[in-house]
């Protein structure tokens, strides 16, 4: 050892001193960003005497398999209950005023006031005024579900092509990743990078990851198709323009395979997309049901059968385009509540007759009831009876078999509603997950700037020493060059 | 390895993950405390929702069949008023025929006949609310046609009559020769025909037998007017009309007797059948205040339950307000606190 050695050792501590230091700066420079890792500057001794830095990433695979998995979930559900509450508002309106149930309520009431003085003509027309809010809520109802449906399609087709994007950014990201650990060198930049990157792939389609060797990455979805494996796997979606009550969407493929849309209001939908399948085929479709149903209940209740009530039944107040027969029973002709109107027959703004609401005929003179005056009640009071008569409904609408059209408009509200609540309590609990497997993971690889600066502290007593280490040096050799002169 | 390590990142977000949360319950809390009633219903009951909009429609709907039923009532009281008028004139038209008897002139019952007439169709004619209340079902047309009128149907129909049987017109001098026994044939024949036969619905009235139905509960309806084709009127209508037609002082003093005699019976009878009429419309009254104390009650059960599901504690609520109000405090602080604590801040 001489003095020549220790000032050499000095020298390259101050350089590790100084990669230290560097490593601390990047490290408190990046504790509000979500996706770093912390990174820690080690010193490693490689020969006897000689020290190297090397900087060592933070992680937790587990815990970060966790996040993605609860982020999935999340983000699954919240896209749900988004599409439900959108539903409740644009169909049932604020507090359900503008349901159907409410304006079957009405129409009642109307029907109620009718029945006292069946000779008043306003009053007739104040009936037909209740069944027109009734067939507009049903139109607009429907027109919206459809409008949303139309609108689930844009976003699975901009989530389709985000996705695809972010697979190709993953593969500049892990052929990166590849490259660096081959040749050594430090990778962690571009690891920060690829688990953003595949945070932002799991709010869309649940992945699992295989890590290979060199580091290299594999990604499956749940159920075991590839999304990428060295190049990315191609995912495809075809939109619809517009949509009808009976149209079908199309499916979400990933490497060919389909992607399975979600079941049930705790959705097992996991990532957005399969969520928005779920609400364009499932929610939306079941509630068109729905509405159809009614739609059909309303227009067999106001049937005209006859004096005797032996004809062959047909629409009355309300009717559709396939009128004056009835829609077949118990099954559901999808698009009616967008179709059902009010016969021109009984509509005063249509040039009808109010009277033939209150006497029957506007199937013609066979189905007459009313001979005997203007103040016939029984035809009115038959049509109240009806709407709470029980009447067989399809199965296919979710709601009963066998109940009236008000309690069947009743229990889609129930229905709705009851999504909604379960919809709401399961993305409470997923987002508490979410955040609790967020905060454990950015505790386990996250910054600390307390940590941080006393590193820093400690580091600069090390370099403080090495550069008084390089005076003493220094000093001793002056004392020796003096002696010498 | 460290075993309890906090990144900054996640101590910030938890402390803006909780304030968010309490504020969201606050804002609910207020709202709840404000109204009464849960924030937003739907997510409260979920699939109980539907007995909230069930309860409220059924609610507004028995409401408004008290409403209606208020009209219907008004309707049986106008009637009973009439029907009251009606008795009222058969007993002033009584009387006269029972003084009548005692050799008044014909002229004074002939105008007490007349009287009676006019009455009876300007009370049988009466309309409420745009309804003619005798008619029956056909309310929009009058029911008694005017005996007065010129070229009235039924004056003309009760001459044809006296002109088929007799065999002579009624302006015939011969008409002084009809006896006490003839005109009771006549009376009990063709005339009992004019009121109680086809003829009453050809030639008198309008109305149909049959009254307006109204439904007066859920479940319940009631007919709620009574036609002027009742007994009880055809027999005033048929006692009046002989009276105020026959003794104009062509007939032989045994022959106004017969018709007085015929009259008084008809009008006693008339009486019983009105009162009669009157009692069945007071049980139909009873029964729509019956249901409309029914109605009360239900609304009143209804409002409670539909109190239950959807009301909030209010005394619950702001306590809860005010206890996250205290939260929110302590949060704020203590973030401020957790802020300020930094290493930076002792170097």
């Amino acid at each position: 050892m001489s003095l020549t050695t220790a000032l050499g050792i000095a020298q390259r501590s101050l350089l590790s001193t100084g990669r230290q230091t560097g490593v601390v700066s990047q490290n408190i420079s990046n504790a509000q960003n979500p996706d770093y890792s912390r990174r820690s500057a080690v010193l490693i001794s490689s020969a006897p005497g000689a020290r190297t830095v090397e900087i060592l990433r933070a992680t937790n695979a587990s815990l970060f398999r966790n996040g993605l998995s609860a982020l999935s979930a999340f983000s699954g559900q919240a896209a749900l209950l988004d599409g439900v509450q959108s539903l409740t508002r644009s169909v049932n309106g604020v507090e359900n005023q503008g349901s159907a149930s409410i304006l079957i309520g009405k129409l009642q009431q109307a029907l109620q006031s009718y029945q006292t003085t069946p000779s008043n003509e306003n009053l007739g027309g104040n009936v037909v005024e209740s069944a027109r809010q009734i067939v507009k809520s049903l139109n607009e109802g429907s027109a919206a579900i459809q409008q949303f449906r139309g609108q689930m399609d844009q976003e699975i087709k901009t989530s389709v092509s985000e996705l695809n994007d972010l697979l190709a950014r993953f593969e500049q990201a892990n052929r990166a990743v590849v490259n660096a650990t081959q040749s050594k060198g430090d990778a962690s930049d571009w690891l920060d990078e690829r688990d953003a990157l595949l945070k932002k792939i799991s709010a869309i389609v649940p992945v699992s990851t295989i890590t290979r060797g060199n580091n290299d990455m594999v990604l499956t979805t749940q159920n075991g198709v590839t999304l990428f494996e060295t190049v990315p796997r191609t995912v495809s979606f075809e939109a619809i323009p517009a949509y009808s009550a009976d149209a079908v969407g199309n499916g979400v493929f990933i490497d060919g395979v389909p992607l399975a849309a979600g079941f049930g209001s705790n959705t097992d939908a996991a990532g957005s997309l399969a969520a928005k399948l779920q609400l364009r085929d499932d929610v939306a479709k079941t509630m068109q049901g729905q509405l159809d149903e009614i739609a059909r209940g309303l227009i067999s209740s106001f049937a005209e059968t006859g004096p005797d009530g032996t004809l062959t039944p047909l629409a009355g107040l309300f009717t559709w385009p396939g009128g004056p027969d009835l829609p077949p029973a118990g099954t559901i002709t999808p698009g009616l509540a967008g179709s059902i109107q009010i016969n021109a027959a009984v509509d005063p703004t249509a040039g009808g007759d109010v009277n033939k609401l209150r006497d029957g005929g506007i199937n013609g003179a066979a189905y007459v009831v009313n001979t005997s005056g203007a103040s016939y009640s029984a035809l009115i009071q038959k049509y109240s009876e009806n709407l709470d008569k029980p009447m067989t409904f399809a199965p296919g609408a979710g709601l009963g078999e066998n109940t009236s059209v008000t309690d069947f408009a009743n229990g889609a509200i129930s229905w709705l509603e009851q999504t909604r609540q379960q919809a709401t309590n399961a993305a409470e609990a997923k987002n508490a997950l979410l955040m609790q497997t967020s905060q454990a993971l950015s505790n386990e690889t996250g910054v600390n700037i307390d940590e941080e600066l006393s590193l820093l502290l400690q580091y600069e007593q090390a370099y403080q020493a090495s550069a008084r280490l390089i005076k003493a040096v220094d000093e001793m050799l002056a004392t020796l060059l003096n002696a010498v002169e | 390895m460290k075993i309890s390590f906090v990144s900054n990142y996640a101590v910030s977000k938890a402390l803006s993950y909780q304030l968010t949360s309490l504020q969201n319950d606050l804002m609910k809390a207020q709202q709840e405390v404000s109204s009464g009633k849960y924030a937003d219903v739907g997510l409260a009951l979920g699939a109980r929702t539907g007995q909230v909009v069930a309860l409220d429609r059924d609610i507004e709907r028995l409401e408004g069949l008290q409403v209606s039923n208020g009209l219907v009532s008004a309707r049986i009281d106008v009637t009973s008023t009439a029907l009251t008028r009606l008795t009222t004139q058969a007993d002033s038209l009584m009387s006269a025929l029972n003084v009548g008897g005692n050799g008044n002139t014909t002229e004074v019952l002939r105008a007490a006949g007349k009287t009676a007439l006019e009455t009876l169709t300007g009370v049988l004619n009466s309309s409420h609310n745009g309804e003619y209340i005798f008619s029956g079902v056909n309310t929009d047309v009058q029911p008694i046609t005017d005996y007065f009128a010129p070229g009235a149907a039924n004056k003309a129909a009760f001459d044809q009559a006296f002109e088929d049987h007799f065999g002579f017109p009624r302006t015939d001098p011969q008409t002084k020769d009809i006896t006490a026994d003839e005109m009771t044939t006549f009376l009990d024949g063709p005339v009992q025909d004019i009121f109680f036969g086809p003829g009453w619905q050809e030639d008198w009235s309008k109305a149909t037998d049959e009254g307006v139905t109204n439904r007066i509960g859920l479940n319940e309806t009631a007919e709620t007017t009574l036609s002027a084709n009742m007994d009880g009127v055809r027999k005033l209508a048929m006692a009046s009309t002989i009276v105020a037609d026959l003794l104009d002082g062509s007939l032989s003093s045994g022959a106004q007797d017969a018709v007085i005699s015929h009259a008084r019976s008809l009008v006693g009878e008339s009486v019983a059948d009105i009162n009669q009429s009157t009692a069945r419309l007071g049980l139909v009254d009873k029964r729509i205040d019956d249901a409309n104390e029914r109605m009360k009650m239900q609304v009143d059960i209804f409002k409670t339950s539909l109190g239950n599901l959807q009301n909030v504690d209010s005394y619950e609520a702001s306590t809860r307000v005010n206890n996250l109000l205290a939260q929110i405090e302590t949060s704020y602080a203590l973030t401020t606190r957790i802020q300020r604590l930094s290493l930076l801040n002792y170097l």
